[in-house]
């Protein structure tokens, strides 16, 4: 590859920004396992499989997933978020893959948000409040 | 076609069938066939309904009925009840869940909410194994900048603006040992990144180098541009497979980039990065290990200088700085040296990371701005301590650093304010204990890492940490010996003065920093052989006797209770006990605090058991002790710690007197402690059984007016002062002489002395404390119709026991927290109203809990007509005369002899009880009185030059050991309690005890953590 230069690097924001399906809008959900080693000490592996599962059995071209690291409170672990187009991103905590499968069942495919699982909604911002 | 009355629909999804479906579809086909309703009731196996988190699923057509984890064994009660009978099952119905709006924001949770991100900016956000998600979000536009539009000066002078200082632990301000290293004159120098985290308890690194790899390169890119530096190392421990994983990725995708390598973003500079894997040695966190790590020779420090900004890797420059530090570069690059400067306090800049862990309900990893304080890190950030436990210290800064108790939780993360307390920053490790962390034992466990971590260099560390770790485990094992704990400090002195490197110096700190804060429990592990928070296990035989204040053996007891021999089981009691009765209704359990069985779900209900073998069990008969001895012992107050005193002397052969004021014995457990709780029975029982034994106590009669406390002096050879509390506090406030005010205890006892007591209509109590509730709950029943508990806290700070508030609330008892009286208004001389004025928690007190402080203009009238404050007690010792050799103090209190629990300044005179200690429990008491009948007769003894006394040998019981072999979560069996509107229009007994079977079974949960196996 190229070696890039100082205006490269506005060209690959940009790219990045058109081309992440979720938010151009080609994607109607994104999934984020968060999978740092805290929470593939507690079973986010099982739970990024049982999505991909989910997707594959589902059939549907229309959820983007993807994984991340630790959102820093490890002892909630396994995490994920669903974000859904035009709608504040919720983060579910203490997954089990029964859980997930719900998740994906209910939320992903329904929309309709599984509040007993759920941690909160909503990003952290950077600089805090 | 055949119709179906009703279908049953199970759930045969992938969910559903690892819950235990299958089970359920068969248990349903069986109860059908078994029913002989296969032709009315179909019987289908579904797709996934979507609720596999409830699952196994079933759903009842015609009705649609949802029910959620459903069990095999439900099975039959689903079918004889919906289906035959018609009536859903209620306890297996779907309950719809709370409406999303009750979700929280991220941002209102504390644990986010107060959080300040910059070197964790994109946890969560970016997948850390694609540069484009870092590019995204401006990731390399510091780098960028730094390279295309700044001067190697720049940027030196940018970081040293910010007041950056190294994340490490050490705190040196990273732009001036970016300049030092800059300034060195070399043809190569390095670049270097610490990521040998290596602390029990730190995983900051780990976390950034996970999550966002591509920041820390930038950083290092960064770094190496002003240092003049073409090659740079992380050093990884190998232990960090995934940290390392996620580097390896970034540095290759960062190569393909060009942001490594030559001409980076088109500038003149280049620079290459390898990941070295360390083995995982402490001692490499030190950075001329780490550089000797590199070099390929054993990890071992050397002297500086020379320092490695002049002389570092292979004798070149080097600047070797932490993850977090590199972290936080490019965001100081990008939006300036003076923003980053604009966060934290005067001398510590920015924001830390810290790794919350240990008895702390959120675990995971913070960020917070410097001039945070530690305590809102830890309650708010980190939502306190779980299972209402209390805070007993937080160990900041790993093995290197020490210890913040309770007392400094207002302390803010600054460097300089953290070293005064004896701790250090150290890289951000935050390991919080509870009340069950022995501080011995959390040295011991430091001491013996830093032992097992010395690299063996120097002597000092070498030697040094080995003779401290043998004197802490000495004292772990109840071998401790005076002059232990000053052997420790010399030790630590030298180790600190006389090691190589900054690991040797520090190590001592974790011992120094529990002396400091905790000398008291070394000194119980070295003189009394007792370890407070019942960890040292040599210390004891069982957790829940280790704590009990006369140390009942309480496996014993619950063993006898399971075999069924009751009267064992009391004797057991009454070796330590001579109010088990009483202990068994009213003890505070300090048994159970400890009792290892919660780990698993909830303590032993220990009391009630005590309660099932005092109501059941048959008691021993209780014969006159002759009196063999000629000195006379009398006793004023008849209370828990008078009699037991009188008790152990008159088994000891002493002829024993107890004077008490009151028509009955008792003191408090019979004139403060309402019937409902104690019934009047339980404590004449009790008492019978002392007087049996020879005591004589005299009732109505009142030192001091009956008898002068001379004439007592002078009549008995020894005098033990036992006259309890009896004096409730006044709140000090306007208005405290209108006519509607009482004192709790006053109010307690007229109520108790079974006087007819007037209460008014409306009432307020004022405190948290069991006397505020006991006060509360006896108002009801005298026909109170509101009654109302003022408490300034929150209802986790209230002293009072939580089935005890519970039950007030139950009888309708209504609390208002964070709440003060200021002033009692009135009129005609009565009370009408109190002022209350509204409370906020603010800075934590001494003790660890947030202090109430008023807010100014919430003041607001509640209309009442009695109020009863029950905020704390002191004793009436007026009955001494002015001028006598028993001394009080400034207080009013009795004065005791320097270190003696229970000496007065006279000779023969001792105080015990709550006069001695203030307001304490049944158990402390009877505590204080078998310890004083020692001292009494070890002094008349010492006194008579008679040798001393000897215990005759108890009898023996054997305690069988029984225990089930399987663990299976069961949580205590519950107490029976009479009908709420059967209690409250009378003073009978509220709970009313265990049956056989439910002693059993409780009896059968005990782990018998006495054994010895």
């Amino acid at each position: 590859m190229a070696k890039l230069t100082i205006n490269d690097l506005k060209k690959i924001k940009e790219k990045v920004e058109k081309e992440d399906q979720f938010r151009a809008g080609t994607k109607r959900v994104k999934l984020t396992v968060h999978m740092g080693t805290c929470g593939i000490a507690s079973g986010a592996k099982g739970i990024l499989d049982t999505f991909m599962n989910e997707i594959s059995e589902a059939n549907v071209e229309d959820v983007l997933i993807t994984t991340s690291g630790c959102i820093g409170i490890c002892s909630r672990e396994p995490l994920a978020t669903v974000e859904e187009q035009g709608k504040e991103a919720i983060v579910y905590e203490y997954l089990t893959e029964n859980k997930a499968r719900q998740i994906f069942k209910r939320h992903v495919l329904a929309g309709e948000i599984q509040t007993e699982f759920v941690l909160a909604r909503g990003k952290e911002q950077e600089g805090g409040k | 076609m055949k119709v179906f009355r009703a279908h049953i629909l199970v759930c045969g999804g992938t969910g559903c069938r690892a819950s235990g479906s299958e089970d359920v579809h068969g248990a349903v086909v069986r109860e059908i066939a078994a029913k002989g309703l296969s032709d009315e009731v179909a019987i289908v196996e579904t797709g996934c309904n979507g609720f596999c988190a409830a699952g196994p699923i079933m759903v009842i057509y015609p009705e649609g009925t949802f029910y959620q984890y459903v069990k095999s064994d439900d099975v039959k009660e689903i079918i004889e009840e919906h289906i035959i009978k018609g009536r859903p099952v209620q306890r297996l119905m779907y309950r719809e869940p709370v409406t999303e709006k009750a979700i929280p924001h991220m941002l209102d949770i504390p644990f986010f909410g107060k959080q300040q991100l910059i070197a964790l900016k994109n946890r969560g956000l970016i997948d850390a194994e694609k540069i484009d998600e870092y590019i995204a979000r401006d990731g390399y536009l510091g780098a960028a900048k730094a390279l295309t539009e700044m001067t190697q000066d720049e940027v030196i002078e940018e970081v040293k603006k910010s007041g950056l200082r190294g994340r490490g632990g050490g705190g040196f301000p990273t732009g001036m040992k970016w300049q030092f290293a800059k300034k060195s004159q070399s043809d190569i120098k390095f670049i270097l990144c610490n990521a040998d985290e290596g602390d029990p308890g730190a995983f900051m690194d780990r976390s950034v180098l996970e999550a966002d790899p591509h920041a820390v390169l930038e950083g290092m890119i960064i770094g190496g541009y002003a240092i003049g530096a073409n090659k740079g190392y992380i050093y990884c421990r190998a232990e960090y497979p995934l940290a390392i994983k996620r580097l390896d990725i970034a540095i290759r995708q960062a190569k393909e980039y060009g942001l490594l390598g030559e001409n980076i973003l088109g500038s003149n500079y280049s620079l290459d990065i390898e990941v070295y894997q360390g083995a995982g040695a402490f001692v490499c966190g030190e950075e001329t290990a780490l550089m000797a790590s590199i070099e390929g020779k054993r990890g071992m420090p050397r002297p500086r200088p020379p320092f490695p900004a002049s002389q570092g890797l292979w004798k070149k420059p080097s600047v070797l700085n932490n993850v977090e530090t590199f972290a936080n570069i490019p965001q100081i690059v990008l939006k300036g040296g003076a923003w980053y400067s604009s966060i934290g306090t005067e001398r510590s800049k920015g924001t830390k990371v810290f790794a919350l862990t240990g008895a702390v309900n959120n675990v995971g990893l913070v960020e917070v701005p410097m001039g945070t304080p530690i305590g809102d890190i830890i309650f708010d950030i980190g939502g306190g301590i779980p299972g209402g436990k209390q805070y007993k210290a937080a160990q900041l800064g790993g093995p290197s650093g020490g210890c913040i108790p309770a007392s400094a939780l207002n302390t803010l993360t600054d460097y300089e304010e953290i070293i005064k307390l004896g701790a250090i920053m150290g890289s951000g490790g935050l390991i919080v204990m509870d009340e069950d962390t022995c501080m011995v034992d959390t040295a011991r466990f430091f001491m013996e890492f830093c032992q097992e971590e010395s690299c063996g260099k120097c002597t000092p560390c070498r030697e040094g940490t080995k003779r401290m770790l043998e004197v802490l485990h000495r004292i772990c094992h109840g071998e401790g010996k005076d002059g232990d704990i000053e052997l420790l400090e010399e030790l630590a002195a030298t180790i600190k003065d006389s090691a190589l490197c900054g690991l040797g110096q520090t190590a001592p700190n974790p011992v120094l920093s529990t002396i400091r804060y905790f000398r008291d429990e070394y000194e119980a592990h070295i003189y009394d052989k007792k370890c407070p928070a019942a960890v040292c296990s040599s210390l004891f035989k069982s957790p829940c006797q280790s704590a009990c204040p006369i140390e009942m053996d309480v496996p014993a007891y619950i063993a006898l209770i399971r075999a069924g021999r009751l009267e064992d089981a009391y004797r057991v009691m009454l070796r330590t006990n001579p109010f088990p009765g009483v202990c068994g209704r009213v003890c505070p359990q300090f048994c159970a605090s400890k009792c290892r069985r919660q780990q698993l779900d909830e303590p032993m209900a220990i009391a009630w058991l005590k309660r099932y073998i005092a109501d059941n069990g048959r008691k021993p008969v209780i014969e006159a002790v002759p009196v063999t001895r000629k000195e006379k012992i009398a006793v004023i107050g008849a209370g828990p710690a008078g009699l037991t005193a009188a008790q152990d002397l008159a088994k000891r052969g002493y002829k024993v007197t107890v004077f008490e004021e009151l028509p009955h014995a008792g003191g408090m457990m019979r004139y403060a402690i309402p019937e409902y709780r104690l019934p009047r029975n339980i404590i004449e029982e009790e008492v019978k059984d002392i007087e049996a034994l020879g005591v004589e106590i005299r009732t109505n009669t009142r030192v001091g007016k009956d008898i002068t406390f001379d004439k007592l002096r002078k009549d008995y050879d020894v005098v033990i002062l036992a006259v309890g509390a009896h004096k409730s506090w006044t709140l000090d406030i306007e208005g405290e002489d209108l006519q509607g005010v009482w004192g709790a205890t006053e109010f307690l006892r007229e109520v108790n002395l079974g006087k007819d007591v007037k209460i008014g209509s409306k009432v307020a109590i004022v405190g948290g404390g069991n006397s505020a509730i006991d006060a509360a709950r006896t108002a009801v029943r005298l026909g109170a119709g509101d009654v109302t508990i003022l408490y300034r806290r929150e209802r986790k700070d209230m002293p009072a026991w939580e089935h005890e508030i519970v039950a007030a609330e139950h009888e309708g008892v209504k609390i208002e927290y964070l709440v003060a009286p200021v002033k009692l208004v009135g009129e005609k001389g009565k009370l009408t109203g109190v002022v209350c004025q509204k409370m906020k928690l603010g800075e934590f007190d001494r003790s660890g809990r947030r202090k109430p402080v008023p807010i100014p203009g919430s003041e607001y009238t509640i209309s009442i007509d009695t109020i009863i404050p029950a905020i704390s007690q002191s004793s009436d010792t007026t009955f001494i005369p002015d001028g006598s050799d028993v001394k009080k103090d400034k207080w009013g209190g009795i004065e005791k002899v320097a270190k003696s629990k229970n000496r007065t300044l006279a000779k023969g005179v001792y105080i015990i009880g709550d006069a001695a200690t203030g307001p304490a429990t049944v158990v402390e008491a009877i505590a204080m009185g078998h310890d004083v009948a020692k001292d009494v007769d070890a002094s008349i003894r010492a006194w008579n030059n008679e040798p001393a006394y000897r215990e005759p040998e108890a009898d023996k019981i054997d305690i069988p050991f029984e225990v089930n072999e399987e663990l299976v979560v069961t949580p205590k069996e519950f107490m029976p309690e009479k009908e709420i509107a059967a209690r409250v229009a009378n003073f009978a007994e509220v709970e009313l005890g265990y049956t056989k079977e439910k002693a059993y079974k409780e009896a059968c949960r005990c782990l018998r953590c006495d054994a010895e196996l």
